[in-house]
């Protein structure tokens, strides 16, 4: 639990909206239309509403691979090599997907050699703050959702159905 | 492979479907569905069945299947006629059909549960190498319920290669997905069938979308309304990878377009 007093660290959060499809599309319609492409050209591009525009904006830059400036959006180097990949895209992305919430706490967990849940890592991370809604069930569904789907494209983690249960790749 | 189609070239005919009809029946009354339909689906080739909504192209594709018995006419594969389910034929469906209870690996080795040749180990290398095939290594032991539409689509294509077809039959495979999973999906696809490491000979797919079909077809066949006939044949020969917004797919897409209106 964090110290009282003390304030939170301030942390690379997933938005929960966002899948991995969601963000080779934008990279893909942005390096076809590049070198800049103006947001609402985007959002007309991808027919993606606002809300999930942003997010899935957030998520690209947060992953290192286009940049936002005054409404224009760019590719980044990073960005421009992961529009060439034909397969295994996010795989690419493993080492920057390890320091963005929920993944790094769950990393960090599982790490400690036993099989974790999303309930644990919800819990873990509820100590510091971070939460994708405030109702516990929904809360912990967001992030199992967000752990199978990144953390194993990412080859970040392996998960098991059956049990509900995520360890290290 | 089977011994018949170990010799073919690219080009030559791996499923022949020659004047098939089916009528069905209303008060004794024959109801026709399909009239004198033949179609040929070449080796290395991806054909696609277009035509009116309900003209009988789902059921033609089940006929190739052996899945749906014609009144009248025959389909081959090569030189022997299909008449039941084969294992050299497969199929892939709009809806994914997974078993939901099941895991991505359990749903892929569902398919191969007939296979009497294969053990459980065998079994389970071809399921595993499906899953990597289509994009999903590490999905294995996920629910088909925590997987997104294109996800749950990709077990299904695996699901149809892992049991090493020659024939791949796909029914509209693409029309769940939004646009955009769709199209990344489409080129996927396409890359992992008309390819030398699978199995597979041939790919017909129905489709209602035309883009959808100049994008990926050697060959179209336009049917009519029911009773649906052929109305025309269309070889798609614009070089790949095809550009969707060069004025060459457009006139193609206006072809299709013009023997559908």
């Amino acid at each position: 639990m964090a110290e009282p007093g003390r304030p939170l660290p301030i942390a690379l959060v997933m938005p929960g909206n966002v899948r991995a499809g969601q963000v080779i599309s934008l990279v893909e319609v942005t390096g076809g239309l590049g070198p800049k492409v103006d947001v609402s050209r985007l959002a007309d591009e991808l027919d993606y509403d606002i809300a999930v525009l942003l997010s899935t904006l957030d998520a690209a830059e947060m992953l290192g691979l286009v940049r936002s400036e005054k409404g224009d959006v760019y590719l980044t180097e990073l960005g421009h090599r992961f529009q060439k990949t034909s397969r295994n895209k996010v795989r690419m992305l493993k080492d920057r997907l390890a320091a963005i919430e929920p993944f790094r706490t769950a990393l960090e967990l599982a790490s400690k050699g036993r099989p974790v849940t999303a309930e644990q890592v919800a819990e873990s991370l509820s100590e510091i703050g971070i939460k994708w809604h405030y109702q516990p069930e929904l809360n912990e569904s967001l992030i199992n959702a967000l752990l199978v789907h990144w953390a194993i494209y990412g080859g970040l983690l392996k998960y098991d159905g059956k049990s509900g249960k995520f360890q290290k790749a | 492979m089977s011994e018949n189609s170990a010799q073919l070239a690219a080009g030559d005919p791996v499923v022949t479907v020659e004047n098939v009809s089916l009528d069905y029946y209303k008060e004794k009354e024959p109801l026709p569905v399909l009239v004198d339909v033949s179609l040929t689906a070449g080796k290395d080739e991806l054909v696609a069945v277009t035509g009116p909504s309900g003209c009988g192209k789902s059921t033609l594709l089940r006929i190739i299947g052996g899945l749906n018995r014609a009144t009248a006419g025959t389909v081959k594969i090569v030189n022997s006629e299909v008449t039941g389910p084969r294992s050299e034929i497969t199929m892939v469906f709009q809806n994914f059909v997974l078993l939901p209870w099941r895991t991505a690996l359990e749903n892929v080795l569902f398919g191969l549960s007939s296979r009497k040749d294969l053990t459980a180990n065998q079994k389970k290398e071809k399921a595993e190498k499906a899953l990597e095939e289509t994009g999903l290594m590490g999905f294995e032991n996920v629910y088909p319920g925590e997987l997104s539409g294109g996800m749950k689509q990709r077990v299904g294509v695996a699901r149809a290669l892992a049991t090493d077809p020659e024939v791949m039959l796909m029914d509209e495979p693409f029309s769940s997905l939004d646009d955009l999973t769709a199209e990344r999906l489409r080129k996927e696809i396409y890359e992992i069938l008309i390819n030398p490491s699978t199995s597979v000979k041939t790919v017909i797919m129905v489709s209602h979308n035309v883009e959808e079909i100049i994008e990926l077809a050697d060959k179209v066949v336009v049917l009519s309304q029911r009773p649906a006939h052929v109305v025309g044949e269309l070889r798609i020969d614009l070089p790949r990878p095809r550009n969707k917004k060069s004025e060459e797919f457009f006139t193609w897409v206006d072809r299709v377009y013009s023997l559908l209106s």
